[in-house]
């Protein structure tokens, strides 16, 4: 049996979704869309029941992507039931999608949900009354206790059972409007369509002349992997992929050539069917609804009072990311040198291993100092990613996240981009993989690529670190804190900058519209942070593993043979001072090439190389950073810096980028953008300083 | 007395008459609620010139002043929403 899951956003699915799969979940994306698809397999009294959990929509038409996977689901894989999940505070808007599902597929169940919070703002529902209003079983749940649940997927399973289709309420039409349809029923009634859709939804699609009805598809599901032990979660496979048969034009086309001439266009019918389905919601809302204006105000209201406040909101929203970044980069420091350690450990205990076995030398380094002291590095930094992800499923659930969206969209308008991108270039700053994850919250997928490209112009903290070294040694005191400021101004006023110019080039003709719902405060529960955290910290090691390997150990090749060389006569060495000639104008040498190439693995060992290719053999940054001011000018210093800020991100969050674009080409245009922009900067900024008598 | 929404003073109730220019934003409000016949208030306004906050219908949308410029406005009484007995709201011209 089928069975989907639908609502508004922020109504409570996931809740549902994950109380009811647990971990059998499969989380994949859509098929050439670049949303979660989430799937699992419960089994129930000898049923065994798949169930989706899509994407949450207000409408059904055919214009974002979360309406269009929702509708295509509905509408090709037919599933027997459909929860659909309503938020008792906010009815009448979830009605109005609940109506147009009813259009679509008859066997629905509702779950409403939200009824304590509802109560707080003065509003109470008459389920009971709800039910007889729509004609379809409604079951009073509260998701994040747990209350409801089981009875939800009961009745579900009771209607997806039921021999013939319930007749549910139909959305009575102004008179003139309901003429129409009905002389679109008439063209329609013998048309085999008919057969498989119910008719009155057809036709009203008909007239809004969609263009999905009439085509017929064939979907290549891809099998639920069998458990290979405890952990069937996240399968990063692509879901299920639809092939277009074929497309059969359906009849009326004069009737609507007609009705347009008569003023009627796609658009009007739109609009009309929309309104005249709020109007009946109006009418009906009476049945099961009383307000009463509270007499105190909720606890959203607040909270808001400070967290929104001119005065307060915005360093209340620094103190929050400052908490954070804190809790993400710096608390977990330890944690990420744990790992390193146990790492370079476990590297000794094979290396031994090995020696006892005589493997040859080659093997041994390789191991140790290729495989590793690369796989080990992006490995310690993987406690940071996934406190990070804790944190922002925890303000995205708990409903913080839209305060800062709101709070930032101003200085995202000013870049042409939609106020959820604020969050997502903030977090770049801590480390630029989460960054760009966080572009999810986008829904407008050209605002999605455009935050997704600039992320990496952000200077993540391992960048960070390495700059602040360098500028302290060779530009000490106070003046070393005017530099660090100049080259963040730098690094925003490109994004800036490279927002716009993305526009152009993604070509996004129409602004993005921001017109964002604030939903109300809750608690998120435990096992709503914890679940996509783990999830999206296992897909993004699954995914990078092979390329980090694969990364380390071209890096190591390159600078161990040709053996027994000095540095400058290794492939690496050949190789920078072959790429010496684009260094050269902004007076870089062989060294601050290679380091350059190899930095692309891993920001944070640009120094250690560094060291290694100047002969320093030391460990702190600091000591390395002082050993270079005898080897390069401040100025050299300070292009090399400009350049290594912005150059490209380092291979993990290259890797993210693909796979939260899904394509090849956008990742290899943001991954060029970055290193042209960056070199033109340096040569800028070096052939500036030399003119203004700087060196 | 109409007029734009951009320029409703905080705390002030207003009913929607209508909403000017049509295309993906027009559909959006549309999907979330903006529709002519409600009734919102104003919440806050972000500050330098940022996003308005209105409550309609017991929840909170965020709208930039460009959307809230091209929907038009009339005041209203100072009611209960749902005390006001049936109305027959017309459709709005589009």
């Amino acid at each position: 049996m089928k069975i989907a899951l639908v609502g508004n956003p922020n109504v409570g699915k996931s809740t549902v979704f994950n109380a009811l799969t647990g971990s059998n979940q499969q989380v994949g994306n859509w098929a050439g869309k670049t949303v979660e698809r989430k799937s699992g397999i419960i089994q129930r009294a000898n049923q065994t029941i798949e169930l989706i959990d899509l994407p949450g929509t207000y409408s059904l038409t055919a214009y974002s992507q979360e309406e269009i996977i929702t509708r295509e689901y509905i509408l090709r894989e037919n599933p027997d039931v459909v929860m659909a999940m309503i938020d008792a505070s906010n009815i009448e808007r979830n009605l109005y999608l609940v109506l147009q599902i009813l259009e679509l597929a008859p066997r629905v169940v509702i779950g409403l949900n939200m009824l304590d919070l509802a109560q707080s703002s003065g509003i109470t529902i008459n389920t009971a009354e709800l039910a007889l209003a729509l004609n379809v079983p409604v079951v009073e749940i509260v998701a994040a206790k747990g209350k409801g649940i089981e009875e939800f997927l009961t009745q579900a399973i009771r209607v997806g059972t039921l021999p013939q289709d319930p007749l549910p309420c139909k959305v009575p039409y102004p008179e003139e409007l309901e003429r129409k349809v009905q002389t679109m029923e008439g063209l329609l009634a013998d048309n085999i369509w008919a057969t498989r859709y119910p008719l009155r939804w057809l036709s009203l699609k008909r007239l809004e002349r969609d263009p999905e009805i009439g085509q017929e598809w064939k979907i290549n599901v891809s099998k639920p992997q069998q458990s290979k032990g405890k952990e069937q979660c996240c399968d990063l496979g692509d879901g299920a992929s639809y092939e277009l048969e074929e497309t059969t034009v359906l009849p009326g086309e004069d009737l609507l050539q007609q009705y347009e001439a008569e003023g009627w266009s796609k658009d009007h019918f739109e609009m009309a069917f929309a309104d005249a389905k709020y109007q009946y919601i109006s009418h009906i809302l009476p049945k099961f609804r009383t307000y009463l204006n509270p007499t105190k105000p909720t606890w959203t209201d607040s909270i808001d009072a400070w967290v929104l406040s001119p005065i307060w909101g915005y360093p209340i929203m620094f103190a929050i990311l400052g908490l954070v970044f804190w809790g993400s980069f710096v608390a977990s420091a330890p944690l990420g040198g744990a790992i390193s350690q146990g790492m370079a450990w476990a590297a000794e205990v094979i290396v031994r291993v090995l020696q006892w076995a005589h493997a040859p030398d080659f093997v041994q380094s390789l191991i140790r100092d290729g495989i590793f002291a690369g796989v080990g590095a992006v490995l310690a930094f993987v406690p940071q990613i996934a406190i990070f992800f804790a944190f922002f499923s925890l303000m995205q659930d708990s409903g913080y996240l839209a305060r800062a969206s709101f709070l930032g969209d101003r200085f995202m308008q000013l870049m042409g981009l939609h106020g959820k991108s604020f969050f997502s270039l903030v977090s770049g700053f801590g480390c630029n993989v989460p960054g760009i994850m966080a572009t999810r919250t986008l829904e407008d997928p050209k605002d999605r690529l455009i935050t997704m490209l600039i992320n990496p112009l952000i200077p993540c903290v391992p960048r960070l670190g390495v700059m602040s070294a360098v500028v302290a040694a060779f530009f000490p005191g106070s003046r070393g804190t005017v530099i660090m400021l100049s080259l963040l101004i730098l690094s925003m006023f490109l994004v800036m900058v490279s927002a716009l110019f993305m526009r152009r080039v993604v070509r996004q003709k129409e602004r993005s519209a921001f017109v964002m719902e604030l939903p109300l405060y809750h608690m998120p529960t435990l096992r709503n942070v914890l679940l996509p955290t783990w999830q999206k910290t296992y897909s993004f090691l699954k995914r990078a593993w092979t390329f980090i390997l694969v990364a380390s150990i071209v890096v190591w090749v390159l600078s161990s043979y040709p053996q027994g060389v000095p540095m400058k006569a290794t492939w690496a060495g050949e190789m920078g001072g072959w790429l010496g000639f684009i260094g050269e104008p902004l007076g870089f040498d062989w060294r601050i090439m290679v380091a350059i190439v190899f930095g692309f693995a891993a920001k944070e060992t640009t120094l250690s190389t560094l060291g290694i290719l100047y002969g320093v053999a030391a460990d702190a940054s600091q000591s390395i950073a002082q050993a270079m001011t005898g080897a390069m000018t401040p100025l050299n210093a300070y292009t090399f810096l400009v350049v290594y800020m912005l150059y490209i991100p380092c291979l993990a969050s290259v890797i993210t980028t693909y796979k939260e674009s899904g394509s090849l080409g956008w990742t290899s245009f943001g991954v060029a953008y970055n290193l042209i922009l960056s070199f033109i900067m340096g040569w800028i900024v070096f052939h500036g300083g030399l003119a203004l008598g700087f060196h | 007395m109409s007029c734009l929404l951009k320029d409703i003073r905080t705390g002030e109730r207003v009913c929607i008459e209508s909403i000017e220019g049509g295309g993906a934003i027009r559909r959006r409000m549309m999907d979330m609620g903006i529709v002519p016949g409600v009734e919102l208030e104003v919440v806050r306004r972000a500050p330098f010139g940022g996003p308005l906050q209105v409550r309609l219908k017991g929840y909170y949308l965020a709208m930039r002043l460009g959307e809230c410029a091209k929907i038009v406005v009339t005041g209203t009484r100072q009611t209960a929403i749902d005390k006001i007995p049936h109305l027959e709201y017309p459709l709005a011209s589009r």
